[in-house]
């Protein structure tokens, strides 16, 4: 009797138009629901990778031997071309760049600021590194300029010092001796951060290589198209660097950012679930009434001789079939929306409170949602899954339809 | 402390000892260059023992010093603390670009890292560049008459710095009296401002040289503060024992 | 409208049919319990995001000599500290006040000298839970010093080694002692764990000559909400004359705004979960009152006037309505209960995932403490009864309007 209970399934999803489009709107509405938050989380993961691997990280740096540990900016790297050569390489590489590092004294007549300065490459340090981007005056370095600076809010500040200003860098050279170097402010930068302000100062990689005397560069910094390869990239560069010269992921750089990603993975992990708990309930209840209200109905198929196995098959089937039509609903609906997400993305700043400083901040709270195949598997899932887990209950139910009973009672 | 630029400061004074003024030239302004020349000559002294007094003037509290130091050449400095007697027998020794210090309470010597090197001297305010950086005021400034001083009595000499000279000043104002001695030399940073002022009394004859025994140097932007140093003795071109400026010699200056 | 007898045949005819009305109110309650609880997670959350960011290191207000932050010069401290701290903790809404130093300086092991910074601090304040020292064992005699796990592995320290430390007093004198390294420690704050040695703060004042002064003042409050309003009041205490009195938003105002993501991702789902919720009341509500168009059809057709129809659809409904949300409120309030005292490890909350974290220097660990406030199930319960009532009206008007004929053979 399997076909006819599958043709009676279709046929009676058929009959009650009605119900059957009040079911798979029910569903379908779920279904986008769940597909939006999931595409929500999945940003959230990327905007915290993002967070860590702006902010000066990178996705991945390629950094010399003892680094991990002393965080010594005086340490070089073994071989500085042959690794920016391998990161260049690499696939899905968004951008690279080489930096280098010194603990330097910054004056201006007796005011001093200590810092640690950095040699980069203008051209490609603003897109590894997002704070220079904010220039409040001033201007960025220029690739070979010599002689200039930029730096921070606070360090001009307390430098009393401006646009245009030259102030004297005095550092330990290569072999313990103290080297000076005279710089010209071309840029000043505003983060919204005091601490940070007041730790910002960049010069090109030529000057740090005057000033120091040490040789190369200290590190390479390697932004990713998908942060997700991040692990996998990894694994294709370390071989291909110098010997002695380690690569290290954003979250080791930054564990901080890493931490919490995973812990707001956590907590998305649990709103995901929350969302596919309501859902079924939603759908639960939804076929929970209508298989109560079709009591007589089942009632008159019990009469006729339709066994218990074959009503919860047909209950299921139904169940199936709605969940199906309601999953391509909710794709239906929810695609465009997740598309949108992505492109857009959701901007936090209009919903942040008056205390937010749009120039600063560690990152721009733009969320971008996820868009992929993992959608498909993903509705599908939950359609026909908490369809059929919600129609288990009304499928025993009215297999238990005494008939008697049910064709006696008043509807 | 290497002293070269106090030293340099006081040789200045030696130098203009050496010309001594008669009763023309005292009305014709100096002829600076040579001077300057001169200067950068006599500012090295080939070795020295000396014992000063060093006030700082803080924010809050008043702290003296008195030192005795050695030096040879401009890489070799011990300086060891005299007064007060809590801090007495803590010394600092140089050689070359190694920096340490002894610590009598604990009976330890620290090596100071050299990025700790670059700040201010002994929390006064010296910097490291005023004690360790060679710059020459013949060779780094291009210098002029400014005019005449009536009170005190003297010539105003300006410095400006040549353009691709490294350092911290872009301007000095040099007042020096009329037997040839500094009086006040003012430093203006590199945007022109005044930033600190060093003067010098307390002319004496020491070590054979007659010189401004003290020097006062006052930041501009700050509260009150200021270093006083005071030369109590000094002697020049001395032979000094070569286990003088060795870490060992270092432990033993109790 | 509504009258009492109509609420009374409602009541009846609910509880006639209990399947149907049990499915119902199941629904209704079980959306809103689970949206008080989602609710009170998040609350929960964004009070321990604050708490982890401000406890260790930041704490809720802190007090510095004028410019001190600016050029963290030794001699730029607050004095009579012990008087000012008297008059913090006077304030019924302060939690906590306690004293640091800042003293940078030289530590060595053998002759290399390596930059620092010692920390003074208040032993017993600190090791308050989800403060720097939470679960260390401090020292208990003199002479003895906490180091940063990650600089003493660069030193070569070892627990119980003896190391020299150099600075500078606040009077400009050379201060220098001989300290012993009681344990390495791994704190919630990386800069102390890469340049940190703690010292007992009375210690510390005699080293760098700063009788009862301090560098900085850290002030916890009862409520974590009212931090403005506190530092503002603090700030026009006469002890605190001359001093610069900051909350923690004035302090790191990037902690501000990555607060203000998370709360607003937060609240997004909020809304995300409402509306989940609310459809799934509505389908129910929907399917439930379009099957009964027979029995309306009924009632038609024995002569009941529509308008009764409706009025008591309606009533039912405000019924089911009111039972479900009682139900589901008084689950969601149970829930909140019985976790807001011992509170829920994230990690099984959540199906694993680390229970400690490393973020912005810190290290947190999971713990949630939810809460609600009356607003939150207020808001919830209104919502929830609308779209059942909603719901519900629309197809018993569209019943009430039939012809009875019609409406019989549905």
């Amino acid at each position: 009797m399997a076909w006819v209970s599958s043709k009676y399934a279709f046929r009676s999803v058929g009959r009650n138009l009605r119900r059957t489009a009040l079911s798979v709107l029910g569903i379908g509405i779920g279904c986008t629901l769940a597909l939006v938050t999931e595409s929500i989380n999945r940003g959230r993961d990327e905007l915290f990778a993002r967070m860590g691997a702006y902010s000066g990280a990178g996705h991945l740096r390629v950094v010399p031997a003892g680094w991990r540990l002393r965080r010594d900016p005086r340490l070089r790297l073994a071989e500085g071309k042959r690794d920016l050569e391998a990161a260049r390489s690499l696939p899905g590489v968004a951008a690279v760049t080489v930096r280098a590092r010194a603990q330097v004294l910054l004056a201006m007549g007796t005011h001093v600021v200590p810092l640690e300065m950095v040699g980069v490459d203008p051209e490609n340090e603003p897109r590894t590194y997002r704070f220079v981007q904010n220039l409040e005056r001033g201007r960025y370095l220029a690739p070979g300029e010599r002689g200039a600076a930029v730096v921070g809010r606070a360090v001009a500040e307390r430098l009393r010092a401006d646009l245009d200003d030259d102030i004297l860098a005095t550092a330990v050279g290569k072999d313990g001796d103290i080297e000076a170097a005279l710089f010209r402010i071309v840029g000043i930068v505003a983060t919204g951060s005091e601490d940070l302000d007041a730790s910002i100062c960049q010069v090109t990689l030529d000057d740090m290589e005057a000033l120091t005397g040490l040789p190369s560069v200290a590190e390479v910094a390697v932004i990713l198209e998908d942060w997700r390869e991040t692990e996998s990239t990894r694994a294709l560069l370390a071989p291909r660097v110098a010997r002695g010269d380690e690569v290290l992921t954003w979250g080791e750089i930054a564990p901080e950012f890493q931490g919490h990603m995973e812990q707001d993975k956590a907590a998305s992990r649990f709103i995901g679930f929350l969302i596919i708990v309501i859902v079924l309930l939603g759908v639960a209840s939804a076929q929970l009434a209508a298989v109560l209200e079709r009591r007589r109905e089942f009632a008159v198929l019990s009469a006729l001789g339709m066994q218990a196995g074959h009503m919860v098959r047909l209950v299921l089937q139904e169940g199936l079939t709605l969940g199906f039509f309601g999953g391509a609903l909710g794709f239906a609906l929810g695609a465009p929306l997740v598309w949108h997400l992505a492109s857009a993305g959701l901007d936090f700043r209009e919903y942040m409170g008056s205390s937010y400083s749009f120039q600063g901040v560690v990152l721009e709270p733009i969320l971008y949602g996820d868009f992929g195949v993992w959608m498909i598997p993903y509705v599908l899932l939950i359609a026909v899954g908490a369809t059929l887990a919600a129609s288990l209950y009304p499928a025993w139910f009215a297999a238990r339809t005494d008939p008697a009973v049910a064709l006696r009672v008043a509807q | 402390m290497s002293g070269s630029r106090l030293f340099r400061a006081f040789a200045l004074g030696a130098s203009m000892a050496a010309f001594s003024p008669t009763a023309e030239s005292v009305q014709k302004p100096p002829d600076v260059e040579s001077i300057l020349a001169h200067l950068d000559d006599l500012y090295r002294s080939k070795s020295s023992t000396s014992r000063m007094e060093i006030q700082v003037v803080g924010r809050r509290t008043t702290r003296t010093l008195r030192l005795k130091a050695w030096s040879r050449g401009e890489e070799e400095v011990l300086v060891v603390i005299e007064e007060p007697a809590r801090e007495a027998g803590t010394a600092t020794l140089r050689v070359g670009d190694n920096l340490w210090n002894y610590l009598p309470r604990i009976a330890r010597t620290i090596r100071v890292p050299p990025a700790m090197m670059l700040g201010s001297w002994m929390g006064t305010d010296f910097t490291n560049d005023d004690l360790v950086k060679e710059s020459s005021l013949h060779k780094d400034f291009v210098s002029r008459v400014e005019r005449r001083s009536e009170d005190p009595k003297g010539w105003w000499l300006t410095l400006d710095v040549k353009p691709d000279v490294v350092g911290r000043w872009a301007k000095i104002e040099f007042l020096v009296s009329d037997d040839w001695l500094p009086i006040e030399e003012r430093h203006f940073d590199r945007k022109g401002r005044l930033a600190r002022t060093m003067r010098f009394d307390e002319v004496k004859t020491l070590g054979g040289r007659r010189l401004p025994a003290r020097l006062v140097l006052t930041p501009t932007d700050a509260e009150g503060q200021s270093t006083e140093l005071r030369y109590l003795e000094i002697a020049f071109d001395v032979p000094i024992a070569d286990d003088t400026f060795s870490l060992s010699r270092l432990e033993q200056t109790r | 409208m509504v009258a009492g007898s109509t609420l009374r045949i409602a009541w009846r005819n609910l509880w006639r049919n209990r399947r149907r009305t049990s499915l119902a109110v199941a629904a209704i309650g079980l959306s809103v319990a689970l949206v008080l609880a989602y609710y009170a997670l998040l609350r929960a959350y964004a009070d321990w995001i604050l708490e982890t960011l401000t406890g260790p290191m930041l704490g809720h207000v802190q007090v510095h000599a004028p410019e001190w932050r600016k050029d963290r010069a030794m001699d730029r401290t607050i004095r009579d500290v012990s008087s000012l701290l008297d008059g913090l903790r006077r304030d019924p809404d302060v939690a906590s006040a306690s004293p640091r130093i800042y003293a940078p300086a030289l530590a060595a092991l053998a002759e290399e000298g390596f930059a620092v910074v010692i920390m003074g601090v208040d032993w017993e304040a600190e090791s308050h839970p989800i403060r720097l020292l939470s679960g260390v064992d401090v020292p208990r005699s003199p002479g003895r010093v906490l180091m940063g796990r990650a600089l003493a592995e660069m030193m070569g320290v070892r627990e119980g080694d003896e190391i020299a430390l150099v600075g500078q007093g606040a009077d400009g004198s050379l201060a220098n002692d001989l300290v012993q390294v009681q344990g390495l420690i791994q704190t919630p704050v990386d800069f102390v764990n890469r340049q940190g040695i703690l010292l007992e703060i009375g210690e510390a004042q005699t080293l760098f000559a700063m009788p009862d002064e301090a560098h900085e003042v850290v002030v916890h409050a009862r409520d974590p909400e009212g931090v403005k309003l506190l530092a503002s009041r603090l700030a026009a205490l006469p002890n605190l004359a001359g001093t610069e009195v900051l909350d923690w938003q004035a302090l790191a105002p990037e902690m501000v705004s990555l607060i203000e993501i998370i709360e607003v991702a937060g609240v997004f789902a909020l809304v995300l979960i409402f509306i989940a919720a609310s459809a799934g009341v509505a389908n129910t509500m929907l399917m439930a009152t379009f099957e009964r168009t027979h029995e309306l059809g009924m009632l038609l057709a024995l002569g009941a006037a529509p308008s009764r129809i409706v009025r008591m659809i309606l009533a039912e409904s405000i019924a089911l309505g009111f039972t479900g949300a009682a139900l589901g409120g008084t689950l969601g309030i149970l829930f909140v209960a019985v976790t807001h005292e011992t509170g829920l490890d994230f990690a099984a909350l959540t199906g694993g995932g680390p229970t400690q974290l490393s973020f912005a220097g810190l290290s947190w660990s999971m713990r949630f403490y939810p809460s609600l406030a009356p607003s939150d199930v207020g808001r919830t319960i209104l919502a929830v009864l609308l779209t059942s009532l909603i719901a519900s009206i629309w197809p018993a008007l569209r019943a009430a309007r039939l012809e009875p004929a019609r409406a019989l053979r549905e």
